[in-house]
């Protein structure tokens, strides 16, 4: 019952953010396909057509959303319900896009310390932690001018 | 670099986080479009980081920093960049970067500190990271929890919800717990940080249980702690991260612990289901906690989350569930907002709305609330109306709803049997079959297939199984093989589960064989199956072979059917010699051998051999086929080849055929009692049918056929809750469960004074303290006079409001025919009172047998008041006294019957039943007793009141004659006689008691006596 791990990726697959929960592959190439196989059972799918959710594993299944070019991820557990991990994924991307002022990917490309500031702004350990957007902005706003 | 970095901030007013260095290097590197470029300039920008490292890892002389924090942080970051682009491949070529990354970590500045933090964060994913730095990072992150900058220890927080569950060590490290827990427990936290805390700590917990379980005491203590979190109904911000910790411990460590939060988390869910979605009127849910104008879909799902762990519905009733909940033991009224609140999502959930994310949020609620609703004992009526709310769903335009509702109708089906299933398959079927047929989602699909699996019975199994024939033979479309391989084993284990025609199941078992493709491996276990099924049933042996036959004769007969084939054939061929003979056998065989695999292969080498030993007229052909087969590649096919070579040239040298007779003898009946192909649904629940005309381990009897398929029911009956087991069970709400839980408790201070007064009063105070007095007043009917209704009354006595208010009730036993029961506990009237203001709570305790007052049952109350949670743990006074009527002043006992009585009793028992304790100092009591009443009257007076009947007599002044009756429920009532002899000199009392009945049933009255006299 929680988030196993959080990715982020464009249309050509390259990863722009990555978070694991839990410990999904030791393995660093493993890890490597992994990411690969998920980028191709998502981009494969007809995004009018199919659903947001898809199983992946015995373990995993997936729970993503398309916004623009960027392809947003989260991997739970096969007993969770799939739609409350939409709006976090959706809350995410409001969140990111107020923090940078309509976020585009290149946001992400060069400031990906302050997208993961973000990220860990709103998860920990899987779970989320904080949903009111004006608290989040406010305190990101905070964080973001210190030295 | 000194020079350059000013100018480049200079651009970038006060902007700390900006690095310039940074953004300019992505740049060039986005720029450079070909790979080998792009190799080149990561490989030179390493190496200059590198070298800036380097000369500062030699020691200058002034120990002085040469690179400076800002620098540090450049050259880092860029390090994560070069990591993060290159898609992790480059790990080795950053390793060295370690070192400087933790002296970044030690760095005063936040932006720095923070850096090093989120680089951590992304590299502890691999193991050696964890193993050359592990050690170091741990202390600085020790260091930053303990720090007063409160933007540290958030960062520090963070890191262990990260990466907690990539470093074990770190839960192992008990400053790390210990500092994790006492941020979350402080009242003098900042949210903040107890916010981040709560995840950080769960994420410590799920590494290592034993942070909690290896001390008995620390347990209690600390989930008390993180439970009082919730006492604050209406702090929304901190609940939400501290349910999911809550439900882990409910989960995981103690499912008890938290049934007394019952009544609070209901009154949560309603406000924010109920009094948050009104239009009008009430208070009015906190703008901030909605999302896309309905309130806030996590809280609902978390607590919905966490209240379906605690209440268990009467169909997951098993062994272990004990200390959990039925709803038949939740109080009325939690019960009745419960359901409000799925009442509530439905309208909610189908009313019509345009905003999309609105949409989504409302369905999340109703989707999450109506699986819920299963466990709060629905009638068939809501259960039909909320399959039918549903099922409306099934036609929404948005694919994600669609999806969803099928998923929920899924587990309504499987939770609550035949009134959901009924509703679904009568209705709405041919909705479901057109969902099957057009919907072009995998995803989507699988949820219908699931969905039908789980409501077919023996009277629809023929029109689902052909739907699903359609689905996996239709070549229209492009279906992903793991479906069709999946629908292949649920419309094998649905056809065996549900055949009421034999005939049927073999024709439907073997065209699924005849449509399983070659690629996908795990069709084995179908026709495996099927096997041991036709070879348990005599009278399908002929039948499945003449079927095999037209089958195997057919051009492209699948791989699974020739195994099958093989096999049966090679057993029961000779049964079907007038429609094909063996020699037609063998030659089919031949000519499939040469186009399957060389598994199969193997098995046509032992078919052949089972054929000639049917038909020994074959035998040149069968030799001729073996000697090819000698020079088999297949070390497997040549070794099979040579045996049964040799075994055929020794059986012709014997000249008889009991060797292969022995070596081939008749199959005999399989006898794996379950389908292994049950294995492969993973986490479907289990269809509800049960009956099944096949029988693995013995043969069909036919003329049970009709019986067997009209007895069949749609849901296996659950064993009942245990409170319907038997009386003596758990049958109160909050009642935990189990002796240790009962002597585990420390009672508080002073507990005695209010226990005695119990004892000797039908009302009073119970217990006081500077924020809460408890007053009690016990009633009993004179019909039932074994039956204690307990009233409790709790009063704020500060000036803070009380919040959280809960109970749990201990009984010294439960199960194994206890001496009283704890029943129809009610939830205390109020989770928060304000100063002065006061809430109630009632229970019954039934006395069933004698028991010692001293195992009288254990209150424990938790509250939170101006910011400390407490806990008050007492014992309600409930002792044998307590069942004696108190009112029959007019049957008075006269001193003469008092003797004979004693007297016949003696001779009945002599000292059996009998009690005596001597020297009770009753001083204590003295001083504290105002008046000149003498202290035989008083001894008098709080006798009578406990109900004994006094015989007057004023021959031996100080002497009491008491007689009474103790009244208890299973052992029926005991008279009992007693003596209370004063002696004034030195203050001492000593009692003499008798009753009707042997045994201790005299020392527990004595007991409850003296109580009330020296108190």
């Amino acid at each position: 019952m929680a988030i196993q791990f959080i990715l982020c990726f464009n249309k050509q697959g390259v990863v722009r953010l990555v978070r694991w929960f839990e410990v999904c592959q030791t393995d660093t190439q493993k890890t490597q396909d992994m990411i690969v196989q998920i980028y191709r059972l998502i981009s494969s799918r007809d995004h009018k057509h199919q659903s947001n959710f898809v199983e992946f594993s015995d373990s995993t299944k997936l729970v993503y959303k398309r916004y623009a070019g960027l392809y947003f991820v989260m991997g739970v557990d096969l007993q969770d319900e799939e739609s409350i991990y939409l709006s976090h994924i959706h809350l995410f991307v409001e969140v990111l896009d107020a923090f940078f002022g309509n976020v585009c990917e290149l946001d992400i490309v060069f400031n990906f310390y302050k997208a993961y500031m973000v990220m860990d702004e709103m998860f920990i350990g899987g779970e989320i932690q904080e949903i009111s957007k004006d608290h989040l902005l406010e305190r990101l706003s905070i964080l973001d001018r210190l030295d | 670099m000194e020079g350059r970095r000013t100018v480049l901030n200079s651009g970038t007013s006060n902007n700390g986080t900006s690095i310039k260095g940074l953004q300019l290097f992505i740049a060039d590197l986005r720029s450079s479009q070909h790979s080998d470029e792009h190799e080149k300039r990561i490989q030179s920008e390493i190496i200059k980081i590198k070298q800036h490292f380097e000369s500062a890892g030699k020691k200058s002389p002034s120990g002085h920093d040469k690179i400076g924090g800002y620098q540090r942080k450049k050259y880092v970051a860029k390090l994560a960049y070069i990591y993060i682009t290159s898609n992790t491949k480059k790990l080795k070529d950053i390793l060295f970067g370690l070192d400087q990354t933790v002296l970044l970590m030690q760095s005063r500045f936040y932006s720095e500190k923070y850096m090093a933090y989120m680089i951590f964060e992304l590299l502890y994913k691999h193991p050696e990271v964890i193993s050359r730095v592990g050690d170091r990072v741990t202390q600085t992150l020790l260091k930053d929890l303990a720090s007063n900058e409160d933007n540290f220890v958030a960062l520090a927080l963070n890191f262990i919800g990260v990466v907690g569950k990539l470093d074990h060590e770190l839960a192992l490290n008990e400053d790390v717990v210990s500092h994790v827990f006492q941020i979350l427990r402080s009242p003098t936290s900042l949210q903040y940080l107890k916010k981040k805390s709560a995840l950080s700590f769960l994420t410590l917990l799920k590494c290592n249980k034993a942070i909690l379980t290896n001390d008995q005491q620390r347990k209690q203590l600390w989930i008390q702690r993180i439970l009082s979190l919730l006492d604050d109904t209406h702090n929304y911000r901190l609940m939400l991260p501290v349910l999911p910790l809550v439900e882990y411990i409910a989960k995981n460590i103690d499912p008890g612990c938290c049934i007394r939060l019952l009544p609070q988390l209901t009154q949560i869910l309603h406000n924010c289901v109920v009094t948050g979605t009104r239009s009008a009127g009430g208070t009015p849910f906190p703008q901030e906690f909605k999302f896309a104008n309905v309130p806030n879909p996590w809280l609902i799902t978390k607590i919905v989350s966490l209240l379906s762990l605690l209440i268990v519905s009467s169909t997951e009733v098993s062994n272990n569930s004990a200390q959990l909940l039925h709803p038949s033991n939740i109080d009325r009224e939690t019960l009745g907002k419960l359901r409000m609140c799925v009442t509530r999502a439905i309208e909610l959930g189908t009313k019509q709305c345009n905003d999309a994310m609105e949409r989504l949020v409302l369905n999340t609620i109703l989707f999450s609330l109506i699986n819920f609703a299963s466990k709060l004992d629905p009638s068939n009526e809501a259960i039909s109306n909320s399959v039918t709310a549903l099922c409306s769903l099934l036609s929404s335009a948005e694919i994600n709803i669609r999806y969803l509702t099928l998923d929920s109708l899924v587990k309504l089906c499987s939770l609550n049997g035949k009134p959901a299933i009924d509703t679904v398959r009568y209705e709405n079927l041919g909705l479901i079959f057109h969902l099957l047929n057009t919907e072009s989602d995998s995803s989507i699909v699988r949820k219908v297939v699931d969905l039908l699996y789980t409501f077919t019975d023996a009277d629809n199994v023929k029109v689902i199984v052909d739907e699903l024939f359609n689905y996996i033979s239709s070549t229209r479309r492009m279906t992903d093989p793991t479906i069709k391989s999946d629908i292949a084993v649920k419309v094998a284990i649905l056809t065996e589960k549900y055949a009421t025609d034999t005939n049927w199941y073999i024709l439907v078992s073997l065209k699924l064989l005849s449509l399983t493709s070659t690629a996908s491996l795990n069709d084995d276990e179908i026709w495996q199956r099927l096997c041991q099924i036709v070879v348990n049933n005599p009278q399908l042996h002929k039948m499945t072979c003449e079927q095999l036959v037209d089958y195997l004769y057919m051009n492209h007969a699948s791989e699974a059917i020739v195994k099958a084939g093989a096999f049966l054939l090679a057993e029961y061929g000779n049964l079907i010699s007038e429609k094909v003979s063996i020699g037609d056998l063998f030659n089919l065989f031949t000519d499939k051998y040469f186009i399957v695999s060389n598994i199969t292969k193997a098995m046509i080498l032992t078919t052949m051999i089972k054929l000639y030993r049917f038909e020994p007229r074959i035998e040149s052909v069968v030799i001729k086929f073996f000697q090819l087969e000698l020079n088999s590649l297949d070390i497997e096919l040549q070794t099979r080849s040579y045996e049964y070579l040799n075994l055929i040239q020794l059986s012709k040298l014997n000249g008889d055929m009991a060797l292969l007779d022995a070596l081939f003898a008749p199959m005999p009946p399989f006898n794996t009692k379950s389908n292994p192909l049950l294995n492969r649904l993973g986490n479907l629940p289990s269809s509800g049918g049960s009956a099944t005309l096949l029988d693995s381990v013995r043969p069909i009897r036919i003329e049970d056929d009709g019986a067997n398929g009209a007895a069949t029911t749609m849901t296996e009956k659950p064993p009942p809750p245990p409170s319907r087991q038997s009386n003596t069970a758990l049958s109160s709400s909050t009642a935990n469960d189990g002796p240790s839980q009962y002597s585990h408790q420390n009672l508080s201070a002073k507990w005695e004074e209010g226990f005695a007064r119990m004892l000797s009063h039908k009302k009073g105070v119970l217990y006081t303290s500077p924020m809460l007095r408890v007053l009690y007043s016990i009633n009993t009917v004179d019909s039932q006079p074994s039956h204690l209704k307990i009233a409790l009354t709790y009063v704020n006595q500060a000036e803070w409001d009380i919040k959280g208010l809960s109970t749990e009730f201990f009984a010294s036993k439960i199960g194994n025919n206890p001496e009283y029961v704890l029943q129809n506990i009610g939830a205390p009237s109020a989770i928060e009172i304000l100063p002065h203001k006061r809430a109630e709570q009632s229970i019954e305790a039934v006395v069933r047998k004698p028991f010692s007052v001293n195992d009288s049952p254990i209150i424990k109350i938790y509250f939170s008041c101006g910011g400390s949670s407490n806990s008050v743990v007492l014992k309600l006074a409930v002792g044998l006294t307590s069942t004696m009527l108190t009112d029959n002043r007019n049957s008075s006992i006269t001193p003469l019957q008092f003797v004979t009585r004693w007297r016949k009793l003696r001779e009945a028992l002599g000292e059996e039943g009998e009690f005596t304790l001597d020297n009770i100092n009753v001083r204590r009591r003295k001083s504290r007793t105002p008046g000149n009443k003498s202290e035989i009257d008083f001894i008098t007076q709080s006798i009578v009141r406990l109900g004994f009947d006094v015989a007057q007599q004023s021959n031996i002044g100080n002497t009491l004659f008491l007689a009474g009756i103790i009244h208890t429920k299973s052992d029926g009532n005991f008279g009992c006689l007693m003596k209370i002899k004063y002696d004034d000199g030195p203050g001492l009392v000593s009692i003499t008691c008798k009753t009707t009945s042997p045994g201790p049933l005299a020392k527990y009255i004595v007991e409850c006596v003296k109580h009330v006299m020296t108190n």
